[in-house]
């Protein structure tokens, strides 16, 4: 039987955060994730590394937490964060009292808020309101990739004897006299199921928590809270652009790469595998994003997508806006299951203090010594300029410092390689995000891709401007000759999902340059290669 | 206007839909350009990554095909006209570059030498045969444009005309004025012929086409600053300005708000008409003259892409075809590929002909009388292409009057 130490569930950023705070302190961990890392929550957010801002004023500690998280994070993390810097701004319908709160609550938490003069605040983000906007600041906000943050733990896991399977759902535990002594799991392709010793058992499913401890008979009080998002095509913001008012919905811009997120919506629903959007939400969103930037609907809108925070509500505890955001670590001993944890709540900025924290007790447990070195350690090693420069000649302009922050030392060391060698592998899988052929071959060739989402979520093909209408049959063709696994061969299938992913997300937008755009994929796909894009998902 | 309607900001409307690489002459002659979309469009949402440059961006030659083919609106050429000045920020031009850039100046420089025109010629000469140009980084192939004797400007004090209630002022544009001054003296006669009083406004500068083209962009926006200025002040007397150079009254008309986004650069341009479109708006109000003698002659006429940009159909085409006798057939061989200076240059030389192919063929075939077209570097290129030297239409219509 395959035996680990810690078993964690969950493959967000708690559960890796966990994982390779364990690996480097030692503990023989393995990670099991129902669909592909970062699927949850963890992806379905702004990208925002709150600089605690927006926790100033109704919750001074998750600030003071988020303005830690956030040094250590940007010192840690150079090849997943963007230290784009952030903005606050109040509008002439906010409360200008609020103001004042929150100047003192950024100063108690130690949040550096620098006031700037409406000049300031326009040179800085041309596309500001000059009608609403009265005053601005300036905090250390940031933003941060989840995706890239997702296999930079896992590289830095792995290099510390961290273990992952992906597509791999909990089905039960086995317990012997309410001592946890193993987990129960169905691979989600072949059916085949299979259990995992272990001693411990670390419930890190965000808004799945509830159902895991479901099936190890335990009460987890989780309420999935559904957020909405907008991506928009370009940069319509050079900072994080905060509303400068009561915490509400739509009123965070995020530069997020070469697009924006606008959000989010906070509403409660009964499953965390409902990630629909509604035209309505969207409108929603729109109508309190243009209040900020009145020139937003003629900002091409990308998609619409949404996630699930896992909004912990202790018993008799308010929900939604009103549940707190901090984290909360159970461990159900109390409820007569020794060896089962259950980590829940808090925001992606603290992640990292998360994992430290529930690590903590889970070493006391297992008598482990080690301390945690997860805020000094950068999290993966960075490319070196050397390497970058070589690989200039090769590589799209504008495309070396992306590739190389997605692919990390050994990946991008092979990227160049192929480069250099074979011409043609230079071409563009991607125009939109400039993903060369080589790069697309490099990740397809992984033995944890098994659909050309995960390529996606790996590359960043398909989440440009064009939503995958020249990269999608391109890289379903890689895929296909490159794939080590027999899903690649079945490329229609897998061409037909990607389509339907892709188009989940478009058909709430589907207005204006939008739908045109979504028009043309559909005449390419349906009318000259007779995809009409299988099920709707 | 709306920031979001300004050209810089028509990135956003791009499709990736791949018409404009489909049509792009410049891609179609050599495989190293990556594409008008990817330059711009594509790019300018990865700027932010970091500081770089697409060096195939020196491949496009400006001739805005690409721009036409947009089914979005994308001002494409625009946008990577744009990006080539920012290239230009931190690098050195050449000095071919500097040369073919700043033809204006050039010119006004031999006009200070008694004579200064029949001795630059001269010297282009030897300069040709000794294969200076060459070294210097312009196409030791081409003759280069030889200098008129006298500049249009100075031929222009010595026409008598009618003074009239009804004036225009002649645009005249470099390359009318230092080279082909008989093209303004055609057009002075057909608008006088039209009733109309041609002014001339010294104050002028070269439009800033072959600045643009190059990467001069401030130097083009001063003098798109002052000509501007110029035509708002003309547009306050209620005189239009008039260009018998498509290359000139796109800079006037389009251009100039595209790269610069200034209001007043959109007003001005509603002051601004190609000679024909002019001619033709005469026609439409009942106001042209057409006491015209007959002319059998065919003639062949290349649309410059230029002229096509400005979407106004072929209005010289209209009009020659009121002179009984005339046909005229386009010859429909897209870009002669010269695009302004860009064919001057030696390393840009063989694409340029390789884009001119078509046409030439077209040429050769000599199923007409004459050649015509609006633009002064087609022209040359057609010249160059084929031994075959083509007219301005507005001197067929001259001829007529």
């Amino acid at each position: 039987m395959e035996k680990a130490t810690v078993v964690i569930i969950g493959g967000g950023a708690t559960g890796l955060g966990i994982l390779r705070d364990l690996s480097m302190r030692g503990v023989k961990a393995l990670l099991i994730e129902k669909k592909d890392l970062i699927n949850g929550a963890s992806s379905r957010y702004h990208g925002l590394l709150h600089s605690g801002g927006r926790y100033a004023v109704k919750d001074k500690e998750a600030a003071r937490e988020c303005i830690i998280e956030n040094q250590i994070l940007c010192k840690i993390g150079k090849g997943c964060v963007e230290p784009c810097g952030g903005m606050f701004t109040r509008l002439d319908i906010d409360d200008p009292a609020y103001e004042e709160l929150w100047i003192k609550g950024c100063a108690d938490s130690g949040i550096e808020a620098t006031p700037i003069t409406l000049d300031e605040a326009f040179k800085l983000e041309p596309r500001l309101s000059r009608k609403h906007v009265k005053s601005a600041y300036l905090v250390p906000d940031a933003a941060i990739d989840g995706f890239r943050m997702a296999w930079q733990l896992i590289d830095s896991s792995r290099r510390y004897g961290g273990r992952f399977k992906t597509y791999t759902e909990v089905i039960g535990f086995d317990t012997v006299n309410g001592e946890l002594r193993g987990v129960k799991v169905r691979n989600q392709f072949t059916g085949e199921t299979y259990e995992i010793g272990c001693d411990i058992v670390v419930n890190a499913a965000g808004g799945w928590a509830g159902f895991i401890g479901k099936l190890a008979g335990v009460e987890i009080g989780v309420q999935p809270d559904k957020g909405t998002l907008i991506a928009f095509n370009q940069r319509i913001v050079n900072h994080v652009v905060n509303r400068l008012h009561k915490s509400s919905d739509g009123d965070i811009f995020v530069p997020h790469g070469s697009i924006t997120i606008l959000g989010t919506s906070s509403m409660s629903i009964p499953d965390p595998e409902d990630t629909s959007t509604s035209r309505a939400e969207v409108e929603n969103l729109l109508k309190i994003g243009e209040q900020t930037f009145e020139n937003l609907r003629d900002f091409r809108i990308l998609r619409a997508f949404a996630g699930s925070r896992p909004l912990y509500i202790p018993p008799g505890g308010a929900s939604g806006r009103g549940a707190s955001r901090g984290f909360a670590i159970i461990d159900h001993e109390r409820d007569g299951l020794k060896g089962f944890f259950t980590i829940v709540g808090g925001k992606f900025t603290t992640f990292r203090l998360m994992a430290e924290k529930i690590c903590d007790q889970i070493c006391a447990k297992l008598n482990v010594t080690e301390k945690c070195r997860t805020a000094e350690e950068p999290i993966v090693p960075e490319v070196s300029q050397a390497d970058k420069e070589r690989a200039r000649k090769f590589f799209p302009s504008y495309g070396t410092e992306l590739a190389a922050t997605r692919l990390g030392v050994e990946r991008f060391k092979r990227v160049v390689e192929r480069l250099e060698s074979d011409v043609e592998s230079r071409e563009l899988i991607c125009e939109c995000e400039n993903v060369t052929r080589a790069e697309v071959e490099e990740i397809c060739k992984e033995d944890t891709i098994f659909n050309i989402d995960d390529v996606r979520r790996r590359t960043r093909i398909g989440m440009g401007t064009c939503q995958g209408n020249f990269c999608s049959f391109r890289a379903t063709a890689v895929f296909a000759d490159m794939g080590g696994n027999s899903m690649a061969k079945d490329s229609l299938v897998r061409l037909r999902e990607f389509l339907q992913g892709r188009w989940k997300g478009i058909r709430p937008v589907l207005l204006g340059r939008t739908l045109r755009e979504s028009e043309m994929t559909r005449s390419i796909y349906e009318l000259s290669m007779n995809v009409t894009g299988g099920e709707p998902q | 206007m709306n920031d979001m309607t300004k050209a810089i900001f028509t990135g956003d409307r791009c499709l990736s839909c791949t018409s404009c690489m489909a049509s792009c002459p410049v891609m179609a002659a050599i495989k190293d350009y990556r594409g008008p979309k990817l330059v711009a469009p594509a790019h300018g949402r990865l700027h932010f990554s970091q500081a770089d440059i697409e060096t195939t961006l020196e491949f496009c030659s400006n001739c805005k095909t690409c721009d036409r083919a947009c089914p979005s609106g994308v001002a494409v050429s625009t946008l990577n006209m744009l990006q080539r000045a920012e290239y230009y920020k931190t690098h050195k031009h050449t000095r071919a570059e500097e040369m073919l850039a700043h033809n204006e100046r050039m010119a006004n420089l031999i006009r200070k030498i008694p004579f200064g025109a029949t001795f630059a010629n001269i010297g282009v000469n030897i300069g040709k045969t000794l294969n200076v140009f060459d070294k210097l980084g312009i196409a030791g192939e081409r003759n280069m444009p030889t200098y008129a004797a006298t500049p249009f400007k100075n031929l222009f004090r010595r026409i008598k005309q009618s003074t009239s209630g009804k004036k225009i002022v002649l645009f005249t544009g470099c390359y009318i004025n230092d080279n082909e001054p008989q093209v303004g003296e055609a057009f002075v006669k057909v608008m006088n012929a039209n009733g109309y009083e041609v002014l001339i406004d010294e104050n002028f500068n070269c439009c800033g086409s072959p600045l643009v083209s190059m990467g001069f962009l401030d130097e083009a926006r001063a003098h798109a600053g002052n000509n501007v200025a110029r035509i708002l002040d003309w547009k306050k007397k209620n005189i239009p300005v008039v260009t018998p150079c498509t290359s000139c009254s796109l800079m006037l008309k389009a251009e100039y708000h595209e790269l610069f986004g200034e209001d007043v650069m959109y007003e001005a341009a509603q002051n601004v008409y190609d000679a024909f479109e002019f001619l033709e708006l005469l026609q439409e109000r009942g106001e042209f003259n057409d006491n015209l003698k007959p002319l059998n002659q065919k003639f062949l006429y290349h649309v410059p892409c230029h002229l096509k940009s400005q979407a106004i159909g072929l209005p010289a085409v209209n009009i020659l075809e009121e002179i009984s006798g005339v046909k005229v057939q386009t010859a429909d061989a897209d870009c002669c590929g010269i695009a302004g200076n860009y064919g001057f240059r030696k390393d840009k030389y063989e694409i340029s002909m390789k884009i001119g192919k078509k046409l030439f063929e077209r040429v050769k075939q000599k199923d007409f009388d004459k050649v015509i077209s609006d633009c002064g570097t087609c022209r040359i290129q057609i010249h160059h292409g084929t031994d075959i030297k083509p007219c301005h239409p507005i001197e067929i219509l001259a001829e007529a009057y």
